[in-house]
C-alpha cells in the first residue's frame, strides 16, 4: 500500500484549499507541493466527514479544478495542472487602425497569463472553464470579454480591439536618475510630454515646443539666430546670476555642462560699443538634439522631484527619453518623415516715414554741404525735413557720392524690412527599427537644412541616434543608446548692439534712403579694403555685415550611455551605468577691413573647444514585499563625475592680404585666450520607496554630493554636503469609495531639500592674470577683476510642496494643482561692486530669498462624439512670486543695463528682477514733472524702482479638436506682470525713428503732466516744448531708463496644427503601412503692449541668456510648415 | 570623497602668487589708455581743443552730458588703484622688499587718486582697493582729507625713492628703471597737487610753505625734473596690434572717427596766428604734417567756434589726422596723434615751468614768473618739435615769442599775467589727461569764449557726477558723500573750488 492509498478521516468544511492540504499533511504525513501562482489555494472547499483514501480525498478537493496531482517520491505528492484536457485560446489584438498589438497582455481571470506576438497573435492552453478575459496594453482601454468558455482539448477564439485611452491613471513616468515610477505614487509634480505634441509643429529648436504646455516652465529664448538657443527655468528664476537653468537629462546623459553648454567668445559683447565682434548664438547640443526621436520628456518641477539628481537638479529638470527599438517586433519598421517650414518676422516697430534725416526740422537736406547749404547727412537722426515733394542733393550710389542734381526727397516705406528674407527650414529623417533574438535596435538618421532671416545665414544639421538592448539572460540585460549629432554653419548673424551688428543699423538706417544704395557694400576702388556706407560713421553697412562678416561653427557632439542591469534574484537588482557626452567645435570669425576701429585689417579669430562629462553611477535595488499590503523598495547608488573643458581662442586682429582668413596671414603676432574648466562631484545617495496597500506611498531619499568647485587649492572643508527629501502620496480614491465621477483623487506632498556649489570652478583662490592676453614683454600681470571667494559654501534650496490631482468622468476632466513654497540660503551670486573696490564683480553667498508659487493644469474633454468627434481643451496657469529676506548688503546689484543707470538690484523686501533706473520726477500723485522753460520731462538724478522682470503670471490654452482622421490643434499662451527695457527703443526714438516721435513736429507739443511752481505747487503742464527731439530725448532718451521700460504682458497664437493621416485600408497596393500629413504654424500671432519685435526676448550675456534689457533684439518669427510621415 | 580636490579647483591659466614688477608696466598703461581717450572725447571739448559737429549725441561742448560719462574714468581708475596698491603691498613683503617699486606705488596712486578728486570730488580713499579685504562698499572720503593725505603719500615716495633700489628695467615703461627720473617726477606732482590748493584758505599757508620748501629752501631733498627728458611720459613704440606699448587711440578709436571731431578756433587759430612751431609744416613738420597731426585745410588751420547752437551748421575746417590718411604719398600713421609716440604724457616738464611761473608771479618763490614762463615755452614747443629749441635764451626762441607776440608782458596785471602764463600752461597741457580743464576750474584761465549754445547756465561744469551704478552698489556711503558735499550734479563744486 502506497502513501497515497492511505486511508484518512477527513472532513472540510469551508475551510480553504491551502488549509485543507495542510490537515492532509497532517493526517498523511505526505508533504503536497504546488504553485500558488498557478492553483488559486484561497478557494474554500467543502467535503463530508469520511474515510477515504489520500487519492480519494485529494481527487475531491481537486474536483473543478484545471489540477490534478502525482507522487513525485515517497513522501512527496505535486499539484500540477492537467495538461491533457486543456482547451485553447487563440486570437488576435488590434489597435483602432487594425495594426497589430505585440505584447498586449492577456489575462484569463483566475488562470493564465500571456502575451501577444508580434503581428498581434496570441495562444494560450487554458483549462476548460468558463472565464472572463481581460486583454490591456499600455495607453489602451482595458478590453474585457464576459463568459469566455473554453473547452477541453477544442480551440476557441477571441479577437480584440483595443481604443486609446485618453489618460492612463497608472501611468509610468521616468524621474530621476531614470528610475521608472507609477505616477499616482508621485508625492511631487511631474509634466510628461508625448512625442507628438512635439513634432505637431516643429521648430528648429525643439524646446521651443514647450511653451504652454508645462505650467511653469518658462523659457527664455535668444533668438539669436538659426541656432537660437533657448534657457529653460521652471518656477521661477530665483537665482539671477547664478546656476538657474532645468537640469537637461537625455537619455540618464545631463547635457548641460559639456554638449549643451553655451559657450561664448572673450571680449564679444552684446552691448558691443567697444567696435570689437559682435556675438552669434553658436546654439548647444540642447538645440540639436531631433524632435523626431524623443519618446517623451518629463519635467520635473521642483527640487524633490528632481533631488535624486544632486546639486544640478536644484533647478527642476527636464528628461528626455529617445525611443528605442521594440524587442516586440520582427519585422523591420522603417518610418520617413519630412518636415519643411519657412519662417519670417511676425512684428515690426512702428517706423515714421514723414520725416527725413536731420535734425531739428531743418528746412533742407544735403547729402554734404551744396548750393542748398551745409551738410545735413552726418546725423543718425530723422528729425529732418517733412517730405513735402522736395528736391534735394542726395546720395548717389553710383558715384557714392553727393548727387549732380537734385532728386525727390521721398520716403522708402518699410523698405528696412526688405533686407530680411524668408528663413527656410528643411527637415528629413528616416528611422529603422526592429528586434533579433534578444537583441533590439533603432537607428535614424536626420538631416536638416536651414536658412536664417538675415541674407547668408543659416545652418545645416545631421543627426544619428542609435538604440540598442539586448537581454542576454534572463538576469543580465544591457542596452546602449548613442546620440550623434553634427552641426555645421558658414556664417551665424551677430547679436545685439555695436557697430558690427544688423541691428545697429536697423536703428541707424534713414527713412529717406533707398536700401538698395547699400547693395555694392565696398567703396569703389577699394573693393575688399573699405566698406562703403553713405551716412554717419557707427553703423556697418548691413549687406557688408552678411556677406563678410562671418562667423562660421562646425560642431560635432556625442552622447551616448551604456547600461547593464542584473538581476540577482527577484528582489536584488544591480545596474550599472556609465555615460559620456562629449562636444567638440570649431569656430572662426572672419572680419573684412574696415571692420571697427578695433579692426581697420580685418580679423581672423578661430576656436577650437573641447567638452567632456563622464558619469559613472551604480544603483542596487531591493525590491521586497514586507507583508501583503506593505511593499518597499530600497535604493542606493553613487556617482562620480567628470567634467572638463577646454577651449583654445587664437586672434589674429589684423591681417596682411585683406580677405585671407588664415591664422597665417597675420599681420600682428596672434593673441591667445585659454579657457578651461575642470570639476568633479562624487556622491551617494539613496530612495527609500514604500507603499501601504494601493493608496498610500511615501519617498525618502537622502545624497551627499562632494563638489570640487567648493575646494580652494588649500582646503576642501567647504566642499561636502548632505540634503534630504521626503514625498508623500495619498490616493483618496483608492482609499475611500468616492463617487463614480471621480476617477481618481490623490493629493501629495513633499518636503526637500537641495545643496549646490554651482558648475564654476576658480572662484575660490585670488588669481592674477595675464595683462593684455599675454601681450607685455616679461608677461606682466593684472589682479583679478572678479573679486573670488576662499569661504564658498554651498546654497541651500528647502521646497515644501503640496499637490493634488483630480480626475472625473472617467477621465474627461483632469485637474492638478500644485502650490510650493521655500527658501534658498547661500545663493551664489555673481555682485556688481563699486569699482572703488578694485573689482568689477565679486562672488557671494547671498543671504535669504523665498520663492513660492502655484501651478495649475486643467484637461477636459468636453466632448466626444460617437461620429468620431472629439475635442478636448488643456489649461494651464502658473505664478511665481519671490522675496528677498535677507542679503549681506542693503543692497546688491546683479546685473547692469546699457543705459540710464538701468540695473537689476536685489534688495531686503524686493525680489530678484526688480528693475531700478533714472526715471521720471513725479509729483506727488504720481504725475509727470516737466521743465517750465523748456517743457521736457523731468528726469530724476537718482535711480528709482520701475518695475520687476519676471512674469508674475503665465497662462495657456490649448485645443484639440479630433474628427475621424483629422486632428487640428491650437494653442495659445500668454504671460503677464513683467516688464523689460528696450534698447531699440531708446534709441530709435532718440534719432526720430518711430512713429511715436512724430506728435509735435514741430509745432510743439505739451507733454501730459504738471510743472511745479515756484511756491511749490502743481499745475497742469500748459510749456509748449518745441525742441521735438530733445522732448522725446527726455522721455526715452538716454538719461531715462524708465521711459523706455514696457510691460512685456503678451498673449501669444503659439501654435496651429492640422494633421490628417491616410487610412490604412487606402495604403494597401502603396506597400506603405501609415502616412500622415499635417500643416503647421507656430508664433502666428501677438499681442502686447510691447512696442518693438517680441516681448519675450532674450539677450545673450556670455554664456547666459537674460532677461530684462533688450539690447538689440532680432525680429521674432512666425513659421508656417507641413509634415510628412510615411511608415513603410 | 574629496581626493585631489583642491589641486583640480586650482586655475591651471591664472598665477596665484606674483611679484611687484609684474604688476607695474600694465597698470600704468590702463590708466594712460583711460585718460587719452577722456581727454580726446571730453577734456579736449570742454576745454575748446576740438568741437564735435554732430547731432545731439555728444554735447559735452555744450556742457551738457549724460551720467553715463561716469562711469569709464570711475571704473577704470579704481581697478588700477588696486594694481597700484598691490605693487606698494607686495614690495613690502620681506621676500620682494623693494623701496623703489613702493616709492613708485605711492606716486601713481597719487597720480591716480588726485584724478580721481578732482574730477568727481569726494571720493573713497582709504577704503578704496580694499576689496580683497572685505570692503566692496568703499567709504568716501572728503576731498580735503584726501589731499592731506596725498601729500603724505608723495613725502614717503620721496624718501624711498632716495635709497635708489634698482628696478627691473623692463617693468618701468616710463623711466626705464631710473629711479632718480621717479623721484623727481613724485616731487614735481607734488608742486602740482600744492598749487591746485593753494587758493583754499585752510590748507593755503602750509601749501605754499611747502611750495617753497621744494622749490627754494629745500631743493636739494626734493629734486624737481630739470629738462624735458625728465619729463614723466609712456612712449607709444608698439606698432598697431604688435605689442603692449601702442597707442591707445590705434585700438579704442576707429580711424574714421578719430578724424571726425574738428578742431575748435579757440586752439587752433592762436597756433596759427602764432605761427607756432608745432602747426609748423614747412618749417618744422615731419613730412608734410605739421607735429601735432593737424589737417591744415585747404586754406590753412582754422577751427570751429565751441559752444555753437544746435542746427547752427557749424562746417568743420581743420582737425586731427587720422593714422591711415594719406598726407604727401604715405599713410600719417606715427605722424597723426593717432600713432604718436607721444601722446602718453603723465606730466610734463613744461607744465613744471608754468607751476613754477604762477608760484613765483604770487611771490610763493624766489625765482622770475618770466623766466620759468620763456622755460615753460619752449619746452612745450620743444617736446613735440624736436628740432625746435628748449632753451629760451636762443634767438630762434625770442624771434618767435617777439613776432607771435606772446613775449612776457611786465606791465601785465597779476591777472592778466595769470591769463598770459595760462594760456601756455594751456598748449602745455595738451594731452594731459584732464588738467587743462582741474586748471581752467581752479583759476579760470585761459578765458574761454561762451557760445550761444551751451548749457548748465552757460558755466564749466564744475565735476562728473559719480557712475549711477554706484547709488546702489555703494547706497549708504554714496548718500552720505552727497549729503556731505552737495548735489551729485555736474554743477556742484569740489572743496578746492568752492571759495
Amino acid at each position: 500500500q502506497t502513501n497515497i492509498d492511505r486511508t484518512i478521516f477527513f472532513e472540510a468544511q469551508g475551510i480553504t484549499l491551502k488549509d485543507a492540504f495542510l490537515q492532509v499533511e497532517k493526517l498523511s504525513g505526505l508533504s503536497i507541493n504546488y504553485s500558488n501562482t498557478q492553483l488559486n489555494d484561497q478557494r474554500i472547499v467543502r467535503i463530508n466527514k469520511a474515510n477515504r483514501s489520500v487519492k480519494e480525498t485529494l481527487n475531491v478537493l481537486l474536483n473543478g479544478t484545471s489540477f490534478t496531482f502525482k507522487q513525485s517520491s515517497a513522501s512527496n505528492i505535486l499539484i500540477i495542472p492537467k495538461p491533457q484536457t486543456n482547451g485553447k485560446l487563440t486570437g488576435k489584438v488590434v489597435d483602432e487602425s487594425g495594426a497589430a498589438l505585440p505584447g498586449a497582455v492577456i489575462r484569463i481571470v483566475g488562470g493564465v497569463v500571456g502575451q501577444t506576438e508580434d503581428d498581434g497573435k496570441y495562444a494560450l492552453n487554458v483549462a476548460p472553464g468558463i472565464y472572463s478575459v481581460e486583454i490591456s496594453f499600455i495607453s489602451y482601454e482595458k478590453f474585457i470579454a464576459q463568459s469566455v468558455a473554453i473547452k477541453a482539448n477544442s480551440l476557441t477564439t477571441l479577437n480584440a480591439t483595443l481604443k486609446p485611452s485618453s489618460n492612463d491613471l497608472s501611468e509610468v513616468v521616468v524621474t530621476a536618475l531614470g528610475i521608472k515610477r507609477e505616477e499616482k505614487s508621485l508625492g511631487y509634480a511631474v509634466t510628461k510630454i508625448d512625442s507628438n505634441q512635439l513634432t505637431d509643429a516643429v521648430s528648429s529648436n525643439w524646446s521651443d515646443a514647450l511653451s504652454g504646455k508645462v505650467a511653469g516652465l518658462n523659457l527664455v529664448r535668444s533668438n539669436g539666430g538659426p541656432a537660437g538657443s533657448n534657457k529653460i527655468i521652471l518656477r521661477g528664476e530665483n537665482n539671477l546670476t547664478g546656476d538657474n537653468e532645468a537640469l537637461i537629462v537625455l537619455d540618464g546623459v545631463v547635457i548641460n555642462n559639456s554638449g549643451g553648454r553655451r559657450t561664448a567668445n572673450a571680449s564679444d559683447a552684446v552691448y558691443g560699443t567697444g567696435s570689437d565682434n559682435m556675438p552669434a548664438d553658436y546654439g548647444s547640443s540642447v538645440n540639436d538634439i531631433n524632435p523626431e526621436d524623443i519618446e517623451s520628456v518629463t519635467v520635473l518641477k521642483g527640487p524633490g522631484a528632481a533631488a535624486l539628481y544632486g546639486q544640478r537638479g536644484a533647478n527642476g529638470a527636464i528628461i528626455i527619453t529617445t525611443k528605442s527599438g521594440n524587442s516586440k517586433k520582427k519585422r523591420l519598421g522603417i518610418k520617413f518623415t519630412s518636415n519643411g517650414s519657412v519662417e519670417s518676422p511676425n512684428r515690426w516697430p512702428d517706423l515714421q516715414y514723414e520725416y527725413g534725416q536731420g535734425l531739428d526740422g531743418a528746412a533742407h537736406y544735403s547729402y554734404g554741404a551744396s548750393s542748398d547749404g551745409a551738410s545735413t547727412s552726418g546725423t543718425s537722426s530723422a528729425y529732418g525735413p517733412r517730405f513735402d515733394g522736395q528736391m534735394f542733393y542726395q546720395y548717389d550710389p553710383v558715384t557714392q557720392t553727393q548727387g549732380l542734381i537734385r532728386t525727390p526727397w521721398v520716403p522708402y516705406k518699410n523698405q528696412i524690412r526688405d533686407f530680411f528674407q524668408t528663413g527656410t527650414n528643411l527637415t528629413n529623417s528616416l528611422t529603422l527599427d526592429g528586434a533579433y533574438k534578444n537583441t533590439a535596435a533603432r537607428l535614424s538618421i536626420t538631416n536638416q537644412n536651414n536658412t536664417w532671416i538675415v541674407p547668408e545665414t543659416g545652418m545645416e544639421r545631421t543627426s544619428v541616434a542609435l538604440s540598442l538592448n539586448s537581454k542576454i539572460t534572463s538576469k543580465l540585460n544591457i542596452s546602449a543608446k548613442v546620440n550623434y549629432n553634427n552641426r555645421f554653419s558658414d556664417n551665424l548673424p551677430g547679436n545685439g548692439y555695436g557697430n558690427q551688428s544688423l541691428m545697429y543699423w536697423f536703428i541707424f538706417w534713414q527713412p529717406s534712403a533707398d536700401l538698395n544704395w547699400l547693395k555694392n557694400y565696398w567703396v569703389n576702388g577699394s573693393e575688399n579694403k573699405l566698406i562703403e556706407y553713405p551716412f554717419s560713421s557707427f553703423p556697418e553697412n548691413p549687406y557688408a555685415i552678411s556677406h563678410e562678416f562671418i562667423n562660421r561653427s562646425g560642431r560635432n557632439g556625442l552622447t551616448g550611455n551604456v547600461q547593464a542591469s542584473y538581476q540577482f534574484t527577484n528582489e536584488l537588482s544591480l545596474q550599472l551605468r556609465t555615460t559620456m557626452d562629449l562636444a567638440s567645435e570649431r569656430r572662426a570669425q572672419e572680419r573684412p577691413y574696415d571692420a571697427g576701429s578695433r579692426l581697420p585689417t580685418g580679423s581672423y579669430r578661430e576656436q577650437k573647444i573641447y567638452g567632456q562629462e563622464t558619469n559613472i553611477d551604480f544603483l542596487l535595488k531591493y525590491d521586497k514585499n514586507i507583508s501583503k499590503d506593505v511593499k518597499m523598495i530600497a535604493t542606493v547608488g553613487g556617482s562620480q563625475l567628470r567634467n572638463k573643458y577646454n577651449k583654445t581662442d587664437l586672434r589674429a586682429d589684423g591681417l596682411k592680404i585683406p580677405g585671407e582668413y588664415t591664422l597665417e596671414n597675420n599681420l600682428y603676432p596672434l593673441v591667445s585666450i585659454p579657457d578651461t574648466s575642470r570639476y568633479r562631484i562624487n556622491s551617494f545617495y539613496g530612495v527609500l520607496s514604500t507603499s501601504y496597500k494601493n493608496y498610500l506611498y511615501l519617498d525618502i531619499t537622502g545624497r551627499k554630493d562632494w563638489s570640487s568647485v567648493l575646494a580652494t587649492p588649500n582646503r576642501t572643508d567647504n566642499v561636502g554636503f548632505f540634503y534630504p527629501s521626503a514625498s508623500l502620496s495619498f490616493s483618496l480614491s483608492d482609499y475611500f469609495k468616492l463617487p463614480k465621477a471621480v476617477s481618481l483623487a490623490k493629493l501629495r506632498a513633499s518636503v526637500s531639500q537641495v545643496g549646490s556649489g554651482g558648475t564654476t570652478p576658480y572662484r575660490t583662490s585670488y588669481t592674477y592674470s595675464l595683462a593684455s592676453n599675454g601681450t607685455y614683454p616679461d608677461s606682466a600681470l593684472v589682479n583679478p577683476s572678479t573679486l573670488p571667494n576662499p569661504n564658498l559654501k554651498p546654497l541651500k534650496t528647502t521646497t515644501y510642496e503640496f499637490g493634488t490631482d483630480l480626475r472625473f468622468f472617467g477621465d474627461r476632466l483632469g485637474l492638478d494643482v500644485a502650490y510650493y513654497a521655500g527658501n534658498t540660503k547661500n545663493q551664489i551670486l555673481t555682485r556688481t561692486v563699486d569699482r572703488s573696490s578694485g573689482y568689477n564683480t565679486a562672488i557671494i553667498n547671498a543671504g535669504q530669498i523665498n520663492n513660492s508659487g502655484i501651478e495649475v493644469a486643467l484637461n477636459a474633454i468636453p466632448i466626444k462624439h460617437r461620429s468620431g468627434f472629439m475635442w478636448s481643451t488643456y489649461m494651464t496657469f502658473a505664478a511665481n512670486r519671490n522675496k528677498i529676506v535677507s542679503l549681506p548688503d542693503s543692497s546688491i546689484i546683479l546685473r547692469t543695463g546699457p543705459i540710464a543707470g538701468g540695473q537689476i538690484v536685489a534688495k531686503v523686501g524686493g525680489s530678484m528682477g526688480d528693475l531700478y533706473g533714472r526715471g521720471y520726477v513725479r509729483s506727488p500723485d504720481g504725475q509727470i514733472v516737466y521743465d517750465p522753460v523748456t517743457g521736457n520731462a523731468k528726469i530724476t538724478s537718482d535711480v528709482v524702482y520701475i518695475g520687476n522682470t519676471t512674469p508674475k503670471f503665465k497662462f495657456s490654452f490649448g485645443n484639440n479638436f479630433n474628427y475621424k482622421r483629422f486632428s487640428l490643434n491650437v494653442l495659445f499662451d500668454a504671460q503677464v506682470g513683467a516688464v523689460g527695457h528696450s534698447l531699440l527703443n531708446y534709441k530709435m526714438v532718440e534719432q526720430g525713428k518711430l512713429a511715436s516721435t512724430l506728435p509735435g513736429r514741430y509745432s510743439g507739443i505739451i507733454g501730459k503732466g504738471v510743472i511745479q511752481n515756484p511756491d511749490g505747487t502743481y499745475r497742469p503742464n500748459d510749456v509748449i516744448a518745441y525742441d521735438i527731439d530733445d522732448y522725446y530725448r527726455s522721455h526715452m532718451g538716454s538719461e531715462n531708463a524708465e521711459g523706455s521700460t514696457f510691460s512685456t504682458d503678451f498673449i501669444k497664437f503659439r501654435e496651429a496644427s492640422l494633421n490628417y493621416s491616410f487610412h490604412p485600408k487606402w495604403l494597401v497596393n502603396t506597400g506603405l503601412s501609415s502616412v500622415t500629413l499635417g500643416i503647421y504654424g507656430r508664433n502666428l500671432f501677438i499681442w502686447s503692449p510691447w512696442p518693438m519685435f517680441d516681448p519675450e526676448f532674450g539677450t545673450l550675456s556670455g554664456s547666459d541668456i537674460v532677461t530684462g534689457f533688450e539690447i538689440g533684439q532680432f525680429p521674432s518669427t512666425r513659421t508656417f510648415g507641413f509634415n510628412l510621415v510615411v511608415g513603410i | 570623497c574629496d581626493k585631489d580636490f583642491e589641486g583640480i579647483n586650482t586655475d591651471p591659466i591664472n598665477i596665484i602668487n606674483t611679484i611687484p614688477e609684474k604688476l607695474l608696466a600694465p597698470s600704468l598703461v590702463n590708466t594712460l589708455s583711460a585718460n587719452m581717450i577722456r581727454n580726446r572725447n571730453f577734456n579736449n571739448e570742454l576745454m575748446q581743443v576740438t568741437v564735435s559737429i554732430s547731432d545731439g549725441d555728444a554735447t559735452v561742448m555744450r556742457y551738457e552730458f549724460g551720467r553715463t560719462w561716469s562711469d569709464y574714468l570711475w571704473n577704470s581708475w579704481y581697478i588700477q588703484i588696486n594694481n597700484f596698491k598691490d605693487i606698494y603691498n607686495l614690495a613690502g613683503e620681506p621676500e620682494n622688499l623693494n623701496p623703489s617699486y613702493q616709492g613708485i606705488s605711492l606716486i601713481c596712486q597719487v597720480w591716480v587718486f588726485s584724478m580721481l578728486t578732482d574730477t568727481y570730488g569726494d571720493v573713497p580713499y582709504a577704503q578704496a582697493g580694499e576689496g580683497r579685504n572685505g570692503i566692496v562698499e568703499p567709504a568716501f572720503d572728503k576731498q580735503k582729507d584726501i589731499y592731506l593725505d596725498l601729500f603724505k603719500k608723495l613725502e614717503e615716495a620721496n624718501i624711498l625713492l632716495a635709497k635708489n633700489t634698482s628696478i627691473e628695467n623692463l617693468s618701468d615703461p616710463v623711466y626705464n628703471g631710473n629711479i632718480d627720473k621717479w623721484r623727481k617726477f613724485g616731487n614735481s606732482l607734488y608742486l602740482r597737487l600744492l598749487l591746485r590748493v593753494s587758493g583754499k584758505a585752510d590748507v593755503a599757508p602750509t601749501s605754499i610753505a611747502k611750495i617753497k620748501e621744494i622749490v627754494d629752501t629745500n631743493a636739494a631733498k626734493y629734486p624737481i625734473m630739470s629738462n624735458n627728458n625728465e619729463s614723466a611720459v609712456l612712449k607709444w613704440t608698439g606698432e598697431a596690434g604688435v605689442g603692449a606699448y601702442v597707442n591707445p587711440y590705434v585700438n579704442g578709436i576707429r580711424v574714421q572717427d578719430f578724424r571726425t571731431p574738428a578742431m575748435c578756433s579757440f586752439f587752433i587759430n592762436r597756433l596759427r596766428d602764432w605761427q607756432d612751431p608745432r602747426v609748423d609744416i614747412s618749417t618744422y613738420g615731419d613730412n608734410s604734417v605739421c607735429r601735432l597731426g593737424i589737417n591744415p585745410t585747404g586754406s590753412g588751420m582754422s577751427g570751429v567756434p565751441s559752444g555753437y547752437s544746435i542746427g547752427a551748421g557749424a562746417v568743420k575746417r581743420s582737425y586731427f589726422y587720422s593714422s591711415d590718411q594719406e598726407v604727401g604719398g604715405k599713410a600719417a600713421g606715427a605722424r597723426s596723434l593717432q600713432q604718436s609716440p607721444l601722446a602718453g604724457i603723465i606730466m610734463n616738464y613744461a607744465e613744471l615751468q608754468f607751476i613754477l611761473s604762477e608760484a613765483a608771479l604770487k611771490g610763493w618763490v624766489s625765482g622770475s614768473a618770466e623766466t620759468y614762463y620763456n622755460k615753460g615755452i619752449a619746452n612745450a614747443i620743444n617736446y613735440w618739435v624736436p628740432t625746435f629749441v628748449a632753451d629760451p635764451s636762443t634767438a630762434v626762441f625770442k624771434k618767435y615769442v617777439t613776432e607771435a607776440d606772446i613775449d612776457w608782458n611786465a606791465g601785465l596785471s597779476e591777472d592778466e599775467k595769470m591769463e598770459q602764463i595760462h594760456i601756455q600752461k594751456y598748449y602745455a597741457l595738451f594731452l594731459v589727461d584732464m588738467q587743462q580743464w582741474f586748471e581752467y576750474r581752479r583759476t579760470g584761465h585761459p578765458v574761454l569764449p561762451k557760445g550761444p549754445g551751451l548749457k548748465n547756465g552757460g558755466v564749466m561744469p564744475a565735476r562728473m557726477t559719480y557712475p549711477v551704478y554706484v547709488q546702489s552698489a555703494n547706497p549708504t556711503n554714496y548718500q552720505a558723500a552727497v549729503a556731505a558735499q552737495g548735489q551729485d550734479e555736474i554743477f556742484t563744486n569740489v572743496w578746492w573750488q568752492k571759495p
